[in-house]
Formats: structure tokens, sequence, C-alpha cells
């Protein structure tokens, strides 16, 4: 049985074509299932997000399994077979095994690293097993990757920093405040960053979110959007004396928050630390702002380079991700052979089992006249003679390094002791 | 005795700064065993001195250093078991291990005069080393704080922002350490002038007792101390003196508590020569 993996993504499709393949607005467990159903396949798990499709199925015959997912996809979703195969990539085995790790482990992302590519091939997995459309292949792998995913977390810094302005801006809001339950947020100025940013903190449990626009009906779409209270421009100043964090995001030409404008406003709260993000260009707040002891005043520039040096830091962990999926296939697959090599192992030892009795058997006669102790002794030394002869050979076989040894020697091993001819229903079901 | 916990304080030192260095979470959980093992190993040592002299052994400056530091190391591993931080230790241990240093080389004997069998003796004391420890905590919470503010007012975000806690953690834990210090110093300081009142009852011709005023070095430091610690608590609350001013003064605070402890104890005080 061979794991056979077939899709497109990011690094393959341009955008249109990927959202034409895509299975998320679908049911995807109904999708698995067809696939499963198919003749030359009889395990599938089907990974899709915004940045791949990918079907992983078990398969005979992965050359047909290949003719009829094409033919699948097209079906499905309406799209003819000439216009995404150019854009596909089909992986076999080992490279299959690895590429569903390095996926998993982040290494296959957008942006590498990101943290939720994890629970959604953990998602793909489970919605699979619903359907009962996994078996061995697919369900040891699937598992295992999410051990390479977790291992790949821990050990690098992969997925260390945030990439992107909001979630640098709430990292910074972490590291002042520590937690943001109750923090007091002043937006000013309704805009795309400042909504994102306004979610993230909303999600991390800030208190009271008062949002302030020149246009109103804006201000009341983002307090709507994000759970916010929108007050009347002229209240901005007013809401500033009694803010933690402040965004701001105006396209007003001149500062619209002066220092003199913060002291009036703050009163008697100066003492207490002040996040100002100022994400509008021209800048919104006075950078004389920034000079104030317990006010940290972050404008989009700043942002920008912390999410590229995060950025950098991401990509020198790869090598090191990287060589823990390497490592991580490798013993993926050694423990796979491991795993083929049990029925030959099981039937060896049922023939010298029952070797053993029958020789036992013979010499009934003569061991007629020992003690229950000694035929018991008897019993236990020939026993543990064949634990010894099987011992090495056991452990040599789950070992071999690669299919085509292991499928030589198996053939091997069977011919020298005969073990087709042992391969009655009984033993069989037992393997 | 002291040699076992300085081995044991070391390895955790050694072990917390590799935690700090990579952020391996097993090495942390490792140098927080190695501390906790050290602090028991560190409480025997303590408890068979107590044993000896029938009291908890601080008359003799080396003893009384090998008492703090067993404080200040439970209070640490209170301060990160309840926070569940441990960038912290990086900074705790180097003071730890260089501390317990002195009476791991230089043991010396317990001096017992019929003076120090007192009640009193045994809870000023104890209240100061308490108090030591507690400024201990803060001085190490202020130089965090200060590194963490640089950081983030300059906007460079390099080594430490993300190694250690956020800004109000460590300023919250610096004034809680400064509150807590601040009360055990005033009432060992009020407890040793009712103690030298009452043994000069005892024995009027102790040169020790006779030289009991501010002039003597060891008292005037304290004074200072809990001068610097006095205005800290107060500038807190009413001037708002938070954030780097408040952890620039915790770490002043220790440099005089740790100057009267070490160099005028062992050098200049005429006053509390007990050995």
């Amino acid at each position: 049985m061979h794991l056979f993996l077939l899709g497109v993504s990011h690094r393959t499709a341009p955008v249109d074509l990927r959202e034409r393949l895509d299975f998320s607005s679908g049911d995807l467990s109904a999708a698995a299932e067809a696939i499963a159903g198919r003749p030359s396949m009889s395990e599938s798990v089907v990974l899709s997000t915004c940045n791949r499709s990918e079907i992983y199925v078990a398969s005979s015959d992965p050359a047909q399994a290949r003719e009829e997912l094409v033919t699948f996809l097209s079906d499905y979703h309406h799209v003819p077979a000439q216009a995404f195969q150019p854009h596909l990539f089909a992986l076999e085995n080992s490279a299959a095994v690895a590429h569903l790790f390095r996926v998993a482990a982040g290494l296959d992302s957008l942006v590498v690293g990101e943290p939720q590519i994890l629970g959604q091939v953990k998602d793909a997995y489970q919605t699979a097993a619903g359907k009962r459309c996994v078996g061995p292949v697919l369900s040891n792998a699937f598992r295992w990757s999410f051990g390479v995913g977790k291992r790949v977390r821990t050990e690098t810094a992969l997925g260390e920093g945030a990439v992107s302005v909001s979630f640098a801006a709430v990292a910074l809001a972490r590291k002042i405040f520590g937690r943001l339950t109750g923090r007091r947020v002043l937006v000013v100025g309704a805009g795309e960053i400042s909504s994102l940013t306004a979610q993230h903190l909303r999600a991390q449990g800030v208190g009271d979110i008062v949002i302030t626009s020149r246009t109103q009906t804006h201000a009341e779409a983002l307090a709507t959007e994000v759970g916010g209270l929108a007050v009347p421009w002229e209240g901005m100043i007013n809401a500033l004396g009694s803010a933690d964090i402040v965004l701001t995001a105006t396209g007003s030409q001149r500062p619209i928050i002066t220092r003199a404008q913060l002291r009036a406003a703050q009163g008697h709260r100066r003492s207490t630390p002040l996040f100002i993000i100022d994400v509008a260009v021209p800048r919104d707040v006075d950078p004389a702002i920034g000079e104030i002891e317990q006010v940290f005043l972050y404008n989009i520039d700043d942002l920008k380079s912390i999410v590229e040096e995060n950025l950098s830091r991401r990509a020198a962990e790869v090598e090191r991700a990287e060589s823990i999926v390497n490592d991580e296939v490798t013993k993926f697959m050694a423990w796979q052979r491991s795993r083929s090599a049990v029925p030959t192992v099981v039937a060896l030892r049922q023939r010298f089992e029952a070797i053993r009795r029958s020789e036992l058997q013979r010499l009934e006669g003569k061991l007629g006249g020992l003690s229950p102790e000694a035929r018991a002794r008897v019993d236990e030394v020939t026993r543990l003679i064949v634990e010894k002869l099987l011992l090495e050979p056991t452990e040599q076989l789950k070992a071999l390094p690669d299919e085509e040894t292991q499928a030589a020697y198996t053939e091997a091993v069977n011919r020298l002791f005969r073990l087709q001819d042992e391969h009655n229903p009984e033993s069989s079901k037992q393997t | 005795m002291n040699t076992l916990p300085l081995l044991l304080y070391a390895a955790a030192g050694v072990a917390y700064a590799i935690h700090f260095a990579r952020r391996d979470a097993a090495v942390g959980r490792t140098a927080t065993t190695l501390l906790l093992f050290g602090a028991l190993v560190h409480t025997f040592v303590i408890g068979m001195q107590t044993m000896e002299v029938r009291h908890v052994p601080f008359a003799n400056p080396s003893r009384a250093v090998s008492t703090f530091v067993w404080l200040f190391t439970l209070s640490y591993l209170y301060l990160e078991l309840t926070t569940d931080e441990r960038a912290m230790g990086v900074f705790i241990l180097p003071l730890i291990v260089g501390l317990q240093t002195i009476p791991a080389l230089y043991p010396g004997m317990e001096y017992q005069d019929a003076v120090l069998d007192s009640p009193w003796f045994w809870v000023h004391v104890s209240s100061l080393l308490f108090a030591y420890a507690s400024f201990g905590l803060s001085g190490i919470l202020g130089l965090t704080y200060v590194l963490q503010f640089k950081e983030i007012k300059k906007k460079h975000l390099g080594y430490f922002y993300t190694r250690l806690p956020s800004l109000q953690v460590l300023d919250v834990m610096n004034s809680r350490a400064v509150a807590v210090g601040w009360v055990f110093l005033t009432f060992g300081v009020i407890v040793g002038g009712v103690w030298t009142a009452q043994a000069r009852g005892i024995d009027p011709t102790d040169p020790n007792l006779q030289a009991m005023s501010l002039d003597d070095p060891k008292i005037f430091v304290a004074m200072l101390t809990w001068g610097v610690y006095s205005f800290s608590v107060v500038a807190r609350r009413t001037l708002g003196w938070s954030g780097r001013r408040a952890a620039w003064l915790s770490a002043l605070g220790f440099a005089f508590a740790m100057l009267n402890f070490l160099a005028i104890n062992y050098f200049v005080t005429t006053s509390h020569t007990f050995y």
C-alpha cells in the first residue's frame, strides 16, 4: 500500500485557480468519502486552506489513483482537467510524508511558521476519520505529523514574533501592560489596521474600546464590528485622558494629538503607562509625545521594522526546522518498515513454535517417565532455545534500511522456512 | 557545611542562565528543581546550626550571610512559583552564589553572649534579614525593569524584550517587594531600639551597647536605607513615582542595604561586633 498525495498549493498554482479548487466551502467529509470509495484508493484525507488543496490517499496503484483523482477534481469543482493539470504536484510515500510533515510544521506556509496550519491539518484528519475514511497508512502519517508540528514549534523559533503590524502592536501592548484584561482602548480614525488591531485587542480581553472618527458613521460601523463605543469627534481629547492604549489612523495632514493636549487630558494619570500606536501617514501624534517618561509611542515604520526583523528571524530558523522534519521522516519510515516486518516475524515464530511442539509430542513416550518439574524444565528450555534463535533475525528484519531490501529479505525468509505453506486462514488472521 | 548548598546554587545558576539564553522549558524546570534542592539542603544546614547554638545562627557575620542567602532563596522561590516567571533567576542566582561563597569559605563560629540570649535579638535580626531579602528581590526587579523599559522605549526590541516579563508585572512585583521589605525593616529597627534599651539594663558596660547611636556607621546607613525605602513607598502613592524612578530607587536602596550588611558589618561598625 502506498501513500499518495495530489494537490495544488501557493507554490504551484495562482490564487484564482486555488479558489476554484477549494474544498473548504463545501462538505469536506463528503469529498473525503467520495474519494475513499474509488476503486484504487482505500483511505483519504482532504486538506483545504486558502493556500492549498491537497488530497492524501492510500492506494495500491498510485498511477491509477492519480488518474482517478484528476477526474474527481474536475467533476467535483466543474473545472476542466487541462486547466489545473500543469499546476498539480504529486508525491509518493516518503516524499509525501515529508511534505505532510513540512506542512504541519508551518514550513510550507505562505508566512513561514504561522500557527493555524497545524490545527487545520488536525481538523482535516479528524473530518476524514469521522467518516471512517482513514486506515493505518494515513492515520499513522497524520498522527506522526502532529508531533512533528509540535516539536518544530517547541524546539525552534519558527513561529515566534509577530509578523503582521496589528499583531506586533498587540504583542507590544502585552509587554507593557502584561495581561490586557480591563485596559481601556481609544481608536481614533477607522481604517483596516485599526479594525484588525482592535479585534486582536478585543480577543485579549481589553475593557472598553472607544472609537472616534471625523465621520461618525465610520466610527459607528467599527464600533459594531469590534463591540466598542462610538463617541463624537469632539470627545476625543476627553477619552484620551482615560485610555491605556491609543490607536490613531486618520487621514489628517497635521498632528491631531499634541503634547500639550495630552498633558492636559491626562491630568493626574500622567504617571500611568500609555501606549500609542500611530499608524497614520502623515503621523497623527506629535513625535515629541514619545519623550514623555511613561508614554510608549510607535509609528507605522517602527511596527513594520519589528515585523521585518521577526520575519528574518523566522527565516533563520527554517534550516533547523527542516532538519527536524528530515529527522522525523527518517524515523517514521524506519518505524513503518519495522511494522511491515511484523507479519513475517509472526509467521516465523509460529513456524518455530509448531516445530517445537511437534518434536515434544514426538518424544512424549520417552519423556513420559520424567517428573512434572523435569517436564516443565524441558518445555522451558526448548522455548528459550527458540526465542534465542529468533531474537537476532527478528531485530534484523525490523531494522532493514529500505523497502526493496525488506521485500527481498521477506521473500528469502518465506522461502527458506516455507512460511507461505504455514499461512493457513487462522495464522493470517492473527497477523 | 555551607559548601553543598553553594554547589547546588551554582548548578542552578548555570541552568537558569542556559534557560534564559535558550528559552528551553525543560532546562528551566531543572533549574527550579536544583534551586529547591539547594534551599532544602540549606534549610537542613541552618537547622543544624540552630540546634547547635539554640537560636537561628546570625550573631556571626558569615552565618548571618548564610541565613540571609537562605531567606533570599526562599523569597525568590516564592516569587517564581507564584508567578511562574523564571526569567529573573539568571539575575538572582549570581547574587545568591556570590554571597553564599562567604560562609562557604569562612564558616566562622557563633558568638555566644548573655546579651544575645533574648527573643528581641532573634526578632530584630530575622526581620532585618527578611527585609534585606525583599529588597534584594526588588533591586533585581528594578534592574530588569530598566532593561525592559529601555528596549521598549527606544524601540530596539532585542534580547531582553522576548525574555523578560512585562513592565507592568515587573513594576507591581517591585512595589510589593519594597512594601513588604519596608514593613520588616521598620519593625526590625524598632525592635532593635527596644532591645538595646533593655540590654543596657542588663549590662551597662557592654561596649557594643554603648556604641548604639546614629554615630555608628551601621546604624546611620540603616537609617539612610530606611529613608530611601520610606521615600519610595510614599512617592509611589503620592507623587506617582512608579516605573523607572521606582526601579532606580529600589536599586539604590538595595545598594545601601548590601553596603551595610557586608562592608560595614565586616569592617567598620563599632556597635554590632558580637564576635
